[in-house]
């Protein structure tokens, strides 16, 4: 078999295909439809580290080319998530990213110092722009000196494993924040969680969300999470890894293309839970397509 | 109390037949897939929309029938998941996975009266004629539409023993909605505990009818889904469970739900 295996701070995974966060919850409960030993790996549900309950229903609204979600980030919290739902991902022997999110620098400590040195995950993606909640706080990814602190501040606790730091593309200059990630020694760049969007019901003249704004993915936003993925790839050296409306192989071909080392497949899995696996598959028998890409990385915009 | 959950995988079947029930409600019949664990009265698939060229979620459907070689499910046309669904013909295949979610309790020698409305009838007959062999007073099928159009009596046994229909212009069987009917046969024959699946509106009435008697109540929800499996987290309903989070999904903790543990004021309607 062709050699699909990507490196990312030092951290061989077996293929660049990732299950991107919030679509799986902790994994588990994907398993009668995914083979989570066969993907590159799986981004855990974020977790908080005081468990959340997450927005008032309704959370999910279809569009034509996509959804917007207002989940709110429901999680069990670290504690329950450490005892629980860790060991249920190692049994599965998939290669776990957790997702962690936070409002003070005092929790990111908690956090790192929670995970390390415990076994059963690679590393750490940090959800630094979650659309869905009130904590101003929690969406901070867009102050790039709070990034560049925050990578370091976690990069210096968790050693050997590996720091994703996920952006938002709800920003001016993606580039800077993505810079300000790895001068504080970020091992990749995560790009892009949902885009900010909302709906409105004509018959009640509503929100279709009690909280208005909500996160938008899927097919829809291909273009400009290519286009984010681009910026980032031409800002720094770092590793990207590009998420954002992938429903084909060809969708995640673009990515490579892009800048990206990594991808990860999200809102279109409820759907076509199979893709995951085609992109794998696919990669296997065209393993080139893995380092492809429109630029050379000599040019570089803006710097 | 609740069926053990359900077993689930991902198929593609194919269609046997799309039989029209009335204007609204069909019928998709098809050849269940060797490899499917059998499901259980409560259980659902989670359907994907064919023919897509645009983002679609899946629509979750109730099993309303199923043996050794077909399944069939309940649908009405709501919208333009549904609507895509109806043009389905024989040969044609469909792509589910399933079975999903916690189905009806177990009976225990229990006296059930069963209500339904819409597609609720779905998991309801599925009990009352798959899983038991056929209503009695033991497990009374209560069904309201309408009017006699939307009673499908010429393509869904209903005209039988054990089942009652209400009709909201009379046009057939008690004149009437479901819950009224329900009231007037616990009067004849009382009953242990009750089920019941169909609009908010129905489920409410059903709920002050239980509490009323004492009778312990079971519901059968419904909600937009995205991954079906308890994952995601979108299709959650408030309950009044203690901990974290109230909050408990239709497609992994229900369908079917204890109706006192739900906080019915807070749930989606219909």
């Amino acid at each position: 078999m062709s050699d699909t295996t990507i490196t990312i701070g030092g951290i061989k995974h077996k293929n660049p295909v990732f299950i991107a966060s919030g679509i799986c919850g902790y994994g588990e409960e994907y398993s009668p439809l995914i083979d989570l030993s066969e993907i590159g790996g799986v981004v855990t549900k974020t977790i908080t580290v005081r468990p959340r309950k997450g927005n008032l229903p309704p959370r999910v609204h279809e569009l034509p080319y996509g959804m917007l979600n207002s989940i709110g980030l429901e999680n069990v919290g670290l504690d329950r998530y450490i005892e629980e739902k860790l060991p249920l991902l190692q049994k599965r022997q998939a290669d776990v990213i957790i997702s962690v999110a936070a409002e003070t620098e005092d929790e990111f400590i908690r956090i790192a110092e929670a995970f390390s040195g415990r076994d059963g995950y690679s590393g750490l993606e940090l959800n630094l722009s979650c659309p869905n909640v009130e904590e101003e706080a929690l969406d901070h990814g867009r102050n790039p000196k709070f990034v560049e602190r925050i990578s370091r501040i976690m990069k210096d606790r968790i050693g050997d494993r590996s720091l994703w730091i996920k952006i938002t593309p709800n920003i001016t200059d993606i580039g800077e924040v993505a810079r300000a990630a790895e001068a504080g020694g970020a091992d990749a760049i995560a790009a892009v969680n949902t885009l900010v969007g909302i709906d409105f019901d004509l018959e009640t003249g509503k929100t279709v969300f009690t909280r208005g704004s909500a996160g938008y993915s899927g097919p829809g936003i291909l273009p400009i999470a290519l286009q984010k993925v681009w910026e980032c790839a031409h800002a720094v050296s770092i590793p990207i890894v590009g998420i954002g409306g992938i429903a084909t192989v060809e969708d995640a071909r673009k990515f490579f293309l892009a800048g990206a080392t990594a991808i990860q497949v999200g809102t279109v899995l409820f759907s076509d839970p199979d893709l995951a696996m085609r992109i794998v598959n696919a990669l296997k028998e065209h393993p080139e397509w893995i380092t492809q890409r429109a630029f050379s990385k000599e040019r570089r915009i803006g710097s | 109390m609740v069926f053990t959950p359900a077993d689930a995988e991902q198929f593609t079947a194919t269609i046997t037949d799309n039989i029209d029930l009335s204007r609204r409600y069909f019928m998709l019949r098809v050849a269940r897939p060797e490899a499917m664990s059998e499901p259980k009265a409560g259980h659902f698939v989670h359907v994907s929309v064919p023919d897509a060229g645009r983002f679609y979620l899946r629509r979750p459907f109730s099993i309303h029938d199923c043996d050794a070689t077909t399944m069939d499910l309940l649908v009405v046309e709501l919208g333009p998941g549904t609507q895509a669904l109806r043009k389905l013909r024989a040969g044609d295949t469909l792509d589910f996975y399933g079975p999903l979610g916690h189905g009806f309790p177990a009976l225990d020698g229990k006296r059930v009266l069963a209500l339904g409305g819409g597609v609720g009838l779905a998991p309801l007959y599925f009990y009352g004629f798959r899983t038991l062999g056929g209503c009695s007073d033991d497990y009374r099928l209560l069904y309201g539409a309408r009017s006699r159009e939307d009673l499908f009596l010429d393509h869904v046994a209903l005209n039988q023993d054990g089942v009652k229909l209400a009709t909201d212009d009379g046009s057939f069987g008690f004149q009437g909605n479901v819950v009224q009917l329900a009231e007037q046969e616990l009067e004849r024959v009382s009953a242990d505990m009750m089920f019941s699946c169909g609009p908010t509106v129905m489920m409410r009435a059903a709920q002050e009818l239980a509490s009323k008697h004492g009778i312990e109540h079971f519901v059968s929800l419904e909600n937009r889904m995205a991954c079906a499996l308890g994952a995601c987290r979108s299709c959650v309903v408030p309950t009044h469970h203690e901990g974290p989070s109230p909050y408990r999904t239709v497609c992994h903790d229900g369908p079917v739900f204890p109706a006192n543990d739900l906080v019915w004021d807070a749930l989606p309607t219909p």
